[in-house]
């Protein structure tokens, strides 16, 4: 976690420094069939998938409340959240715990966790804000990795209560 | 010196002195002759005092020194104690409450010196006083005031000697030394008095004076258990003006004064107090007459608070009984309790293990669970009464407030407390103020009628406000009664329908009970007029927030012409309660065993309908039943033999019954906020972790009601 200063997964754009690129490091996870990168920042915890309490009258995406070392934590599916189709529960599936400063944490669920990749800032593409399918909303940036392209998932989009 | 680090200890013993002295003015109102109470306001502006100055606050110092010196006055009896007076000692109060404010907020006691008060207050000490005082104390008075400071010059007349201390002086006297006695006095703005005095005794000490006596005791000036000055009788072979001279040489010393004493004069017995005693006593440092002594005493304290005479008083607060009590920052008892939660679920799935595991293989270690259950309940219990406070710190200014509404409002009324000593968790005692100052000034504004409306009505001319707390199982329910007007429900609902909060039909529709409610939503205000006590609008629905966000309820009952009862219910508790475990479309769930009244079985064919909702029918009370797996959207396993399990649940006089599938027993569990993404779900107050480590939501039925 010694990495990027700042908070935001972004680099400013048209940033000049050649001699010390500022890298970034990102979990990739698989939602369906796309790759998305969540900045490792954010990252307190990468769980298998557990029992989950229901919690009634939330919105669907909500799945409920776990058990983190005695605290309970909300959970969600990222995937209801970003309009793809309900999580087909499977052996790696997994819960990703995020810890938010303002927001305190909640856990994500994923189908599954990849690796760890470090971007340097110009292998980062800017997205568009606002464009693309629902699940564009939450991209703030797409990343090149080698042919791979990772889809950088800007956290505090995701976690804003947007009922 | 630095003395930031005290702050907060000064800024909290300074709270108490206020609120004791809050408490204290207003028996002293009722009851203005009470010595015990005069005594007491003496000790606790003379500790006010002293304590600004050590901290170095001269204007609060400056007040405080003068209430202090009214009340040396009160005690001897020089002043009478008027309501102008009362009024003038409350404003002083509230003087150094605001000091005390700015001390807090800034560290520094600002910029208002109060000179009107202070000049109040030299006036009962002056004029206004002698005026009112019978004769011979006024003579006293314009004598020390004579004298210059107040102060009495020649002091050391007052000591009472014993055989020995004279038998002293006369052998001194006989080999040539002289006896004389000396009154220091250090200057008022002096922070180090203690440390001055001791260099005055050096100085005398160096000029070769024996002393021999000191009044108070040595040991107490060392201490800095004196006021501005201390009597000396010294011996000496230099002359008594070498000796005041020393002593005047000391830096931060006001006065000193001292003369010879005329040992032979003195006698081992008590005499006839003369006729001339006082001329001679007060005329200042001459040769005095020890045979006044003793008639001269009291007739001193009288006039000045000396530090002869202020002891006795003094000394208590300086020595509390024995106090075995420690101040500890909440946070560590924060930190215990959660600790103690943890223990808790670790303790639950030790139980649920045993459970699993294969029974009756091992009764002993069933046995050894159970006696660790009785040890965690226990600690659980301890340390919630550690941090349990009485809610009387928190009450204890609304006689104050009161009274000063009564003056405000031109209104007679009168509040009567019960059930001081109620404890509740300290951090619930800390919120509670505001909204139960709140709702007694509703009740002192709104709802006591004026004196002229009253007696019309065929009520007392003065108003009563009570204010009860008790506790009630698991609860604690602080009452805010008044036997004024009531609420106008046709007021009410005529308010909220010019405000827009119902629509006219609604109005007409709801019941009485609805439309009082009413009155806790936001925005609502039904005085007539608004006044600068309550009526901001902003108010009721504050009060419900803040009670609701301490997991409380409020709730009031009115009658129209004969007052109304607002009432707090408060949980005992926030951290650890006691369940009813539930099981409903295989989830569970825990009720608090609080709210439980009884659980039944009922046949599903005793269900009736009144205007579409089920109800039943339970010992001859109809009751509304929830059905809790339409609530939490589950499908819900039809009972197999036609008998419903039926969870009664109460809310003040409410009740519903709650349709459960299973009951699991009861539990003690620790409670868990959900955290800030879930909160949209208003009947479920927060989650816990089982023994297994599962996660349950516990239902709150008091939102359901």
């Amino acid at each position: 976690m010694e990495l990027s200063n700042d908070l935001g997964n972004l680099p400013s754009a048209g940033s000049e420094t050649k001699k010390t690129k500022e890298t970034f490091q990102y979990i990739v996870i698989k939602l369906g069939s796309e790759d998305f990168g969540i900045d490792i920042n954010y990252i307190d915890n990468i769980l298998r998938m557990q029992q989950i309490t229901r919690v009634p009258r939330v919105p669907a995406y909500l799945k409920g409340v776990i058990n983190l070392r005695g605290d309970v934590i909300p959970v969600m599916s990222l995937r209801l959240k970003m309009g793809l189709p309900e999580d087909e529960i499977g052996r790696n599936t997994r819960i990703i715990i995020l810890k938010i400063e303002s927001e305190g944490s909640v856990g994500v669920i994923v189908d599954e966790v990849r690796e760890v990749v470090t971007l340097t800032e110009d292998q980062l593409e800017p997205t568009d804000e606002g464009k693309g399918p629902e699940a564009g909303r939450f991209v703030s940036a797409v990343g090149m990795n080698g042919d791979q392209l990772i889809s950088i998932l800007d956290i505090a989009t995701i976690n804003l209560d947007d009922n | 010196m630095d003395v930031s680090q005290y702050l907060e200890i000064f800024l909290d013993e300074t709270n108490e002195h206020i609120q004791n002295l809050n408490t204290q003015i207003l028996n002293l109102e009722q009851n203005p002759e009470d010595s015990d109470t005069i005594n007491e306001i003496f000790r606790a502006a003379h500790s006010l005092k002293g304590m600004a100055g050590t901290m170095g606050y001269k204007r609060m110092q400056n007040l405080t020194h003068d209430m202090e010196n009214v009340f040396s006055e009160v005690r001897a009896g020089n002043i009478k104690v008027g309501p102008d007076m009362i009024d003038t000692l409350f404003q002083c109060l509230d003087a150094i409450q605001e000091y005390t404010d700015n001390i807090k907020n800034t560290s520094d006691e600002g910029t208002n010196d109060n000179e009107p008060l202070i000049k109040l207050l030299n006036n009962y000490l002056n004029g206004d006083s002698a005026a009112k005082t019978p004769e011979p104390s006024k003579a006293k008075e314009e004598k020390s005031k004579d004298s210059g400071s107040g102060d009495a010059a020649d002091k050391w007349n007052s000591i009472k000697f014993n055989d020995s201390q004279i038998k002293v002086m006369k052998e001194a006297v006989k080999s040539g030394l002289g006896v004389y006695g000396l009154n220091i006095k250090v200057k008022e703005s002096c922070i180090l008095k203690a440390a001055r005095a001791f260099l005055v005794l050096k100085a005398i000490e160096e000029k070769g004076g024996e002393i021999i006596i000191s009044d108070p005791p040595s040991q107490d000036i060392e201490d800095e258990k004196f006021d501005l000055d201390f009597t000396l009788i010294v011996l000496s072979e230099g002359s008594v003006n070498d000796l005041i001279k020393a002593a005047a040489d000391v830096s931060e010393i006001d006065k000193v004064v001292g003369a010879a004493i005329d040992v032979d004069a003195i006698r081992l017995d008590d005499e006839e107090p003369a006729e001339s005693a006082e001329e001679s006593a007060a005329a200042g440092p001459v040769p005095a007459q020890p045979a006044q002594t003793e008639a001269q005493a009291p007739a001193r304290q009288a006039v000045s608070p000396t530090a002869s005479n202020a002891k006795p008083g003094e000394r208590k607060p300086a020595k509390p009984i024995v106090n075995r009590t420690i101040r500890v920052d909440i946070e560590k008892l924060d930190s215990l309790m959660n600790l103690v939660s943890e223990l808790i679920i670790a303790k639950n799935s030790l139980v649920s293990a045993s459970g699993e595991s294969a029974s009756g293989l091992n009764s002993d270690f069933n046995e050894k669970i159970e006696y660790l259950e009785s040890v965690t309940t226990n600690l659980h219990e301890s340390v919630m009464k550690v941090r349990m406070v009485p809610i009387e710190n928190t009450v204890q200014k609304f006689p104050r407030m009161i009274r000063d509404l009564n003056k405000k409002l031109g209104k007679k009324m009168e509040l009567y407390m019960t059930g001081e000593d109620t404890e509740l968790d300290r951090t619930v005692v800390d919120e509670i103020g505001d909204p139960l100052m709140h709702l007694l000034r509703n009740s002192a504004d709104h709802g006591i009628e004026p004196a002229d409306v009253r007696i019309s009505r065929g009520k007392p001319e003065t108003g009563s406000i009570f204010l009860d707390a008790y506790q009630e199982g698991n609860s604690v329910i602080i009452e805010v009664r008044d036997d004024g007007n009531g609420i106008d429900v046709d007021a009410v609902r005529e308010k909220a329908i010019s405000r827009g909060i119902i629509t006219a039909e609604q109005g007409a529709a709801m019941a009485d009970k609805d439309i009082i409610n009413l009155l806790f939503s936001a925005g609502f205000s039904t005085a007539k007029e608004v006044t600068d006590i309550s009526g901001r609008g902003v108010g009721l629905d504050v009060v419900k927030s803040k009670i609701e966000a301490l997991s409380g309820e409020v709730s009031v009952k009115s009658v129209l012409g004969e007052g109304s009862t607002w009432t707090i219910r408060l949980p005992l508790t926030l951290a650890i309660i006691q369940t009813l475990m539930v099981v409903v479309g295989g989830e569970k769930y825990a009720i608090s065993l609080g709210s439980i009244e009884t659980i039944e079985t009922i046949p599903e064919n005793d269900i009736k309908h009144v205007e579409n909702k089920e109800v039943i029918n339970l010992r001859g009370q109809v009751l509304p039943l929830i059905r809790l797996n339409e609530l939490i959207e589950i499908e819900s396993k039809p009972p197999a033999d036609g008998n419903l399990i039926v969870v009664i649940v109460k809310k003040g006089d409410k009740m519903a019954g709650i349709v459960v599938d299973e009951l699991i027993g009861q539990q003690e569990i620790v409670i868990k906020s959900l955290g800030r993404y879930i909160k949209q779900v208003k009947f479920i107050s927060g989650a816990t972790i089982l023994g297994d480590g599962e996660v349950a939501l516990i239902i709150d039925t008091n939102a359901l009601l």
